[in-house]
């Protein structure tokens, strides 16, 4: 039982961290940013890149090369975000949603298989690896390598609620979210506020895509797809547009499947958490901690 | 003025495309008609099982360079079509219906079961025989379709070789998993089968099923551990494969673990984890490296492609060997003379041994064997010849 509890938090949080992207992006431009699991595989792709270029890093150092790579990776992915959003979205943000949403899934399409011409399209290795003993907690086996990435997910995702909560630019965000023409109106900088929501949601994108490099260990360029699909799943759990949602949904997709392959058996999984998922939208349309949105004509 | 400029460049860039389009025309156009006969082949070039179409593509343009240099068939040289199939089947649906507009002969491709199924009407109904060389679900020819001939090993038989290994090695509870797909799941509902049908020999203590293209199996692996094997089969292909040895190891299951052919790559090891991969066992047709005396075939590989072979390198060059065998027999490219041409041959030397079609159009001996991970590669365990 606790096993399944942990495995489920451990999965969500990845889920978490790359729902965060598509629900800033959605809170503030209504744009559903199919391109956003493609960042998660780019930032994973940089850190491999990075490590494979750095060459023989001793095991002690490991975790402490990971992290500067994350971070690195997190700026790589970051600056990328930013010129998709100049590029393929902001040229459109005055047509129909639909062609913003079709630009979306033509960027994923883009990214994906521009990275399989630029890496081949074989599965990578990742050069470093987290490792270590794991030991048993209530019956749950954990691994000193989950605690850590459990611990950075949570930093980044703290430092994110202190942003947008307590910082001008956070203030701004939020302020966009609610009524971008009124803060055109009122002197704030709409656009360098929508970039820098691309760029923060692609660097948390991208820290979990080097994450997930350094604890499973193998990379692809299709491996953002289902993730996206994924972690798109757990913005709506968590009512898209709101971050602490986002984070709430990703857990809960994760201890959703995590229970469902259980006591279902692992052909039912998906079955189990998607029709969790249409029982939740039957009640609350919004999600768990979506506000109800009247459509302004 | 500005306008001028861009209407400019547009017609230019359509004047381009334009003959980029008529390049691919002439170029694709090759028909059996004139010097040349066309196989075509549906491989996955991108996609997640993109690795391997290179290895069969090599293994057929080097059958077809030394059947040219000999003459090629019935006076005419022979061309390779390649198209990608993405091991998806919307993709291999449009790739095949290319290859009919192209008007080939004979197809020597398929490798994901899954994507070369609902290519067979289409290159059937164009009277286009096809010579399968990877591609082994046993869905494949239960259709009894009369043009599709199977050159690798089939899932029953893989099943087979799987359960008499099993056998072997005095397990007691085997678990079963597979990735969904039409390849995966034959082979390990046949094992299922075979494990449910020997009630005095090992029991089938789960049948896990796990979704493509995941990073994270805990979930199932925490099923698959519950129920206590002390044998795991796992049936899809290699990058999930490493994964869940990877994670298996990781959540404490220290018994066997096999691997049916999809798996069998240098990158499940490197995915797994050299320690974790060591001692995993695989059921797998005959690779040019287990072959006695392929030494020779492969430097040839090498010295055209400047390349190491890989998985059914071998069959897509032996599928292009039988299907000019079958031309040659029937003095003829019309599909149903080459299709009965086939059925008659006997005895043709291939990697997997002499060839004879059964009634299924199928291989009579499957050639399947047991390899074991040692060190970074796949060492012979077992011939299974007994």
């Amino acid at each position: 039982m606790m096993q399944l509890i942990w495995s489920g938090l451990f999965v969500g949080s990845f889920y978490a961290l790359v729902a965060l992207g598509y629900s800033m992006v959605y809170g503030i431009i209504q744009l559903l940013n199919f391109a956003h699991g493609d960042i998660y595989m780019l930032g994973a792709f940089i850190g491999f890149a990075l490590l494979a270029a750095v060459g023989g890093i001793p095991a002690s150092m490991s975790i402490v090369a990971l992290l500067a790579v994350m971070l690195i990776a997190m700026v790589g992915t970051g600056m990328f975000g930013l010129v998709l959003e100049r590029v393929a979205y902001k040229p459109l943000r005055n047509s129909s949603r639909l062609a913003a949403l079709i630009t979306a899934v033509g960027a994923s399409f883009a990214i994906e298989y521009g990275m399989s011409l630029l890496a081949g399209p074989n599965p990578e290795v990742y050069p470093v690896q987290l490792s270590g003993e794991s030991f048993t907690v209530l019956g749950a086996r954990i691994s000193p390598q989950q605690i850590i990435l459990m611990v950075v997910a949570l930093l980044l995702m703290g430092g994110l609620t202190y942003y947008v909560q307590r910082t001008r630019s956070g203030r701004a965000m939020r302020a966009i979210a609610m009524d971008p023409r009124a803060c055109l109106y009122m002197g704030v900088n709409v656009d360098k506020v929508i970039s820098l929501t691309f760029f923060i949601g692609s660097a948390l994108a991208g820290a979990a895509g080097v994450m997930a490099g350094a604890y499973y260990g193998s990379i692809t360029f299709l491996m953002g797809f289902i993730i996206g699909l994924k972690a798109f799943t757990a913005a709506v759990i968590g009512g898209i547009g709101s971050i602490p949602g986002a984070m709430l949904g990703g857990l809960t997709l994760g201890l959703l499947e995590s229970f469902g392959a259980y006591f279902l058996g692992g052909q039912w999984r998906d079955v189990f958490t998607f029709g969790v998922l249409i029982l939740l939208l039957t009640f609350r349309p919004t999600g768990l901690l979506g506000e109800r949105v009247t459509e302004r004509v | 003025m500005k306008l001028h400029v861009r209407l400019v460049a547009a017609a230019a860039a359509v004047g381009l495309v334009g003959a980029a389009l008529a390049g691919c025309g002439s170029s694709g156009g090759s028909s059996s008609s004139g010097d040349n006969i066309t196989l075509g082949m549906v491989t996955p070039l991108t996609g997640s099982s993109a690795a391997i179409g290179p290895y069969m593509q090599n293994g057929a343009q080097l059958a077809i360079n030394e059947i040219n240099a000999k003459g090629g068939v019935l006076g005419k040289q022979l061309k390779l079509d390649v198209q990608d199939g993405a091991c998806d089947a919307k993709s291999a649906t449009t790739a095949a219906n290319k290859l009919v507009s192209d008007k080939v002969a004979i197809s020597v491709g398929g490798y994901c079961s899954g994507a070369t199924l609902p290519t067979l009407p289409i290159f059937n109904n164009a009277d286009i025989p096809m010579i399968i060389p990877a591609a082994n679900s046993d869905e494949l020819v239960q259709q009894k379709l009369p043009l599709v001939f199977l050159i690798n090993g089939t899932g029953t038989q893989q099943a087979n070789a799987a359960m008499k290994f099993i056998k072997k090695e005095g397990v007691k509870n085997v678990a079963l998993m597979d990735d969904n797909t039409s390849y995966s799941v034959n082979i390990a509902d046949l094992t299922e089968k075979l494990l449910k049908a020997d009630s005095s020999g090992p029991k089938m203590a789960i049948h896990e099923h796990v979704t493509a293209g995941e990073s994270d199996y805990s979930s199932n692996v925490n099923s698959v551990v519950k129920a206590n094997p002390d044998f795991v089969y796992w049936t899809g292909y290699y990058q999930e494969g490493g994964l869940i040895i990877k994670q298996l190891r990781q959540a404490g299951y220290t018994g066997k673990v096999m691997v049916a052919d999809g798996s069998v790559d240098a990158k499940l090891i490197a995915i797994a984890g050299n320690d974790n991969a060591q001692g995993v066992f695989a059921t797998m047709t005959q690779t040019p490296d287990t072959i006695p005396g392929s030494e020779d075939w492969i430097a040839r590989y090498k010295k055209a492609f400047n390349a190491d072979p890989g998985p059914y390198s071998t069959q897509a060059y032996d599928a292009v060997r039988v299907a000019a065998e079958g031309m040659t027999n029937a003095k003829s490219t019309d599909g149903k003379k080459v299709a009965t041409a086939l059925e008659a041959i006997d005895g043709m030397t291939l990697f997997s041994g002499p060839l004879k079609f059964t009634a299924d159009h199928t291989l009579s001996a499957g050639g399947f064997l047991i390899l074991v991970v040692n060190g970074d590669k796949f060492d012979v365990q077992d011939q299974l010849q007994d």
